[in-house]
């Protein structure tokens, strides 16, 4: 069952300022949805109006099939979870998570089975009493999560819950979310900039860009056919190689001298892409161009080797080549790489758009 | 301080100790006054020392009357400025929490308007325009009336600008969270902000108690009936007596015990009179 | 940006305690000050005379008008220079020792606590002429001092008893400003040999400025404004014109005077100034807002 619907919604800020154009997207039960892309690009936007705290300026937001353009946050069953927590600062864990409840009416008996339910859940039991400033930073983003979790919402909704955490903090607990929405099975909205969390946690993602979403679609679906360069560049890790080209009856030209052979109908400006861990070492004979080598970054299990292809006219374009295991090729010496043509990425230069 | 200097260490005490004695010496002297009998004060002689005749003159001006013209004892005109300076106070802290919170929190037309008018109030104290004002009361019929000391003296913005200054600190995520909770306005208000106020409430109290405490010329004006004299006003209805018949002791006890309270919530609450002064200039 | 609430009467309702006291204690008034600028009113009110600008031309042709403005600006700046200067100096002392700050504190900032025209009593007491200590004390010193009929007397009573109430302020905001100095840079000092008196003018003053600055626009406006009641209870004014600030002569022109016109054009002017300084102090904070 489709549980939440945006329709062709768009936002421009009352300074005239036009966040987002327009966004389609369906979001089904207890799909866990990321909305991912660089900072700035109207993820927090979209959400919001999601939430009820920014008004829709065109189109329409539907919750299990109802209009909600103009209710209330309150009235729209969601929860949300903010960057900084937002936790009330005079209150306890145990009012922070009761307050929604209060506001609703709920007896008192039943907040309190509510609240101490969750509270075992997250492991909070013992923190009930204390003030947010009397708690870490990992502590008080359960809190957040418990107060989301107390009102049994319809949609839950993250806004980069995670940004304020040490890296190490982030990973654990990137991992309970994606455990209690699989186990609570609650609809979730999920803001991040950052790719590899969006990939981990996301049932489906939503790459957005200046306002558009340029491709919705599974992890797999957008690591392997990214619908525009942008995609590709902004998911995986490193970025992919992207490299503008010509492309005509002899195959696809990265420079004046250095063509790759493939038959295709498209001609014209192309972009040409593969991600670093789809390079492969070669021989001279076998090799589709050199690498003249400049840096190389031993990380124990995998190296980077970030160099320029070599040119007749000098260095071209720069590459990354990503290896597993430990190399230790010499700086400024040359590399020969082929790149099997199963993981090439076509992109039309002028329409953007996957070939 | 970064080298030992021991002379300049006893100097700086020394500075101080002076600085503290030369601040406290006026008190000091009608203390002394207080405590001798108005005979003793005459031509070319004032007492340096402490009399005996202390429990009678604070006895006479604090439950008998305050002495040279004015026939109220000071502890009901102790009672008359408290009034005063608790409904300036929390005057001023009501309406410019309402009003702060409405700018802060709320968009409509005209909004900087307000905060205009509202600000070119503050610094123009009542004794500026001191006559027009006195006839609006007048016209009022407010004259010789709590209302009238009190009301046309909460138009200051002070409270305003320091309320609107703490809002605006307040981070707008709380403001959203409180709203998905279910939190309207008003429930926003009294269990989110004004707990989160208390100590700017605190401070402000401080201040403004001591402001609406020592207020002289307004209800001085106002006020021609003994029932609402206020203590620091009387000081001078006391001295409007003809010279040679001014009972000292009196006007010094009645001195003393108008600047009591003010000093013992500045003294008591230091720290919240501080923030509070801090605040206040930002 | 703040976040915001989508109700549009809700705060209308909110500001309207704060915009009627505004309007009928304020505004009401400064418009009735402006009308009576204009008119001449007989000492009964019984009848009354449209003038034009006439008050405003006799106020700025009134010599006695302009002596008060000096006498204000003399007032003023000597509060605020003597006030200064002294919590400077102790403020100084207070910040070198290291036990006992708190109890120093405690006992010079009291005196904010009182009010003006009782400050003016406690130290006219002192200088009576006939009785008072330090007055006798100066007349065996060789001076005679009688601020009753000596004007510059009579100002320096009232600048003493201003200064002393307002010391507490510039105090506790001195020792505030002292103790934000950093103390790498005084020690830094200290290891480039200079001496404590040295640090102190060449480092740490120049570092007080802002503070210094805002000191002496909020002593400037505490003499202004503030010290009505010192100078009430004290010199009421005298001897002659020598101690009438503007603030205490629309209050003797109004209502000892019974000029009732000419009161309220001096009560014109001084809102006209007040609303240039709160126009500036206006920019002036909401820059500061911006940009902390
Ligand atoms: N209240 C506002 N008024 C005008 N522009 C805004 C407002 N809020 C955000 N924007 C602009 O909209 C764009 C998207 O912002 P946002 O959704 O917060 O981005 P992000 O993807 O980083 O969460 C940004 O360029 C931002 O400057
Ligand atoms: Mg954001």
């Amino acid at each position: 069952m489709t549980d939440v619907i945006l329709e062709k919604v768009g936002k421009t800020y009352p300074n005239g300022y036009h966040a987002i154009p327009s966004v389609d997207l369906s979001i089904e039960e207890g799909e866990f949805i990321v909305l991912v892309g660089p900072s700035g690009c109207g993820k927090s936007t979209l959400l919001r109006m999601v939430a009820g705290l920014e008004s829709i300026s065109t189109g329409e937001l539907r919750i299990r099939g109802e209009r909600m353009n103009e209710k209330e946050p309150a009235e729209r069953d969601i929860a949300m979870v903010f960057q900084n927590y937002a936790l009330y600062p005079h209150m306890s864990v145990y009012d922070n998570m009761a307050y929604g409840l209060k506001n609703r009416g709920m007896a008192k008996k039943m907040i309190e089975e509510k609240v101490s339910d969750v509270a075992a859940m997250l492991g909070l039991t013992e923190l009930l009493q204390r003030k947010p400033r009397q708690l870490s930073g990992g502590q008080r983003q359960r809190v957040a999560m418990g107060r989301a979790m107390v009102r049994d919402p319809k949609v839950f909704l993250f806004d980069e819950p995670l940004s304020n955490l040490d890296a190490k903090l982030r990973v654990q607990m990137r991992v309970e979310i994606r455990q209690l929405q699989r186990k609570l099975g609650t609809t979730t909205l999920y803001v991040t900039h950052d790719q590899v969390e969006a990939m981990t946690l996301a049932d489906r993602l939503v790459v957005l860009n200046k306002g558009k979403a340029e491709q919705i679609g599974t992890p797999m679906d957008l690591y392997n056919k990214p619908a525009t360069p942008f995609v590709a560049a902004f998911i995986g890790s490193p970025s992919m190689n992207l490299v503008d080209a010509n492309l005509t009856e002899q195959g696809i030209h990265l420079s004046e001298t250095l063509t790759l052979p493939l038959s295709h109908q498209h001609r014209g400006d192309i972009v040409w892409g593969i991600r670093p861990e789809h390079l492969e070492v070669s021989d001279e004979r076998n090799a589709d161009f050199a690498l003249r080598i400049q840096a190389v970054e031993s990380l124990g299990a995998e190296t980077l080797i970030h160099g320029k292809i070599e040119t007749e006219f000098g260095n071209g374009e720069p590459m990354v080549v990503r290896l597993s295991g430990p190399h230790l090729p010499e700086v400024n010496s040359l590399m020969w790489l082929t790149a099997p043509m199963s993981h090439w990425h076509l992109f039309d230069a002028k329409t953007q758009q996957r070939l | 301080m970064i080298e030992n200097r021991p002379w300049l260490t006893f100097a700086s005490h020394a500075t101080l100790l002076t600085g503290i004695a030369l601040v406290a010496l006026p008190v000091w002297m009608a203390l002394v006054a207080s405590t001798h009998p108005a005979s003793a004060f005459g031509v070319g002689h004032i007492p340096l020392w402490f009399g005996d005749a202390g429990a009678e003159t604070w006895g006479t001006v604090l439950f008998e009357k305050a002495g040279n013209g004015v026939d109220t004892p000071v502890w009901f005109m102790m009672l008359n400025s408290l009034i005063m300076a608790l409904g300036i106070t929390f005057g001023k802290i009501a309406i410019s929490l309402l009003s702060a919170y409405a700018i802060v929190f709320f968009r409509f037309p005209f909004r900087n308007l307000c905060f205009w008018i509202i600000f070119m109030t503050l610094m123009l104290p009542v004794e500026v325009r001191i006559v027009p004002t006195y006839e609006v009361v007048a016209n009022l019929d407010l004259l010789n009336s709590y209302t009238g000391l009190t009301l046309p003296l909460i138009a200051s913005a002070t409270a305003t600008f320091l309320f609107r200054q703490c809002f605006l600190s307040i981070p707008g995520e709380l403001v959203e969270a409180a709203r998905i909770d279910g939190a309207g306005p008003w429930r926003f208000f009294f269990d989110i902000l004004l707990p989160l106020s208390r100590t700017n409430i605190a401070a402000l109290f401080v201040i403004l108690f001591i402001y609406g405490w020592n207020q002289y010329l307004w209800p001085l004006l106002i006020t021609t009936d003994d029932a609402y004299y206020t203590l620091v006003m009387s000081i001078k209805r006391m001295l409007s007596v003809t010279d040679g018949d001014i009972a000292w002791n009196q006007i010094m006890a009645t001195t003393l015990l108008a600047m009591l309270p003010p000093v013992a919530v500045v003294i008591g609450m230091q720290k919240l009179f501080v923030k509070g002064l801090v605040d206040s200039e930002k | 940006m703040t976040v915001t609430f989508p109700q549009k009467g809700l705060p209308w309702l909110l500001l309207l305690p704060q915009l009627l006291v505004t309007a009928i204690f304020f505004l009401w008034p400064a418009e009735q000050a402006l009308e009576q600028a204009f008119y001449q009113e007989d000492a009964f009110g019984l009848s009354r005379e449209f003038i034009g600008l006439e008050n405003f031309a006799d106020l700025f042709t009134d010599p006695l008008y302009y002596q008060s403005m000096l006498t204000t600006l003399v007032f003023s700046f000597s509060v605020a220079i003597v006030g200064m200067s002294l919590a400077l100096l102790l403020a100084v002392m207070a910040d070198r020792i290291i036990r006992g700050k708190l109890a120093y504190q405690t006992l010079l900032i009291w005196p904010y606590a009182v009010a003006p025209a009782l400050a003016g009593v406690l130290w006219w007491i002192l200088f009576d002429p006939s009785m008072g200590p330090i007055a006798l004390w100066l007349k065996s010193a060789g001076i005679n001092w009688n601020h009753y009929l000596d004007g510059n007397q009579a100002m320096i009573l009232v600048v003493i008893a201003s200064t002393w109430k307002q010391i507490s302020y510039n105090f506790l905001f001195f020792l505030a400003g002292l103790q934000a100095v950093p103390r790498s840079l005084i020690e830094a000092a200290a290891i480039d040999g200079a001496s404590p008196f040295k640090r102190f003018w060449t480092i740490v003053f120049p570092l007080l400025s802002p503070t210094t600055f805002f000191l002496l626009v909020v002593n400037l406006v505490y003499a202004f404004f503030e010290t009505f009641g010192v100078i009430d209870a004290t010199t009421k004014g005298g001897p002659g014109q020598s101690t009438t600030t503007l603030v205490y002569k629309v209050f003797d022109d109004g209502f000892v005077g019974l000029d009732l016109g000419g009161s309220a054009a001096q009560s014109v002017v001084l809102m006209a100034i007040v609303g240039l300084m709160t126009v500036i102090q206006f920019r002036f904070i909401e820059r500061k807002v911006q940009y902390s």
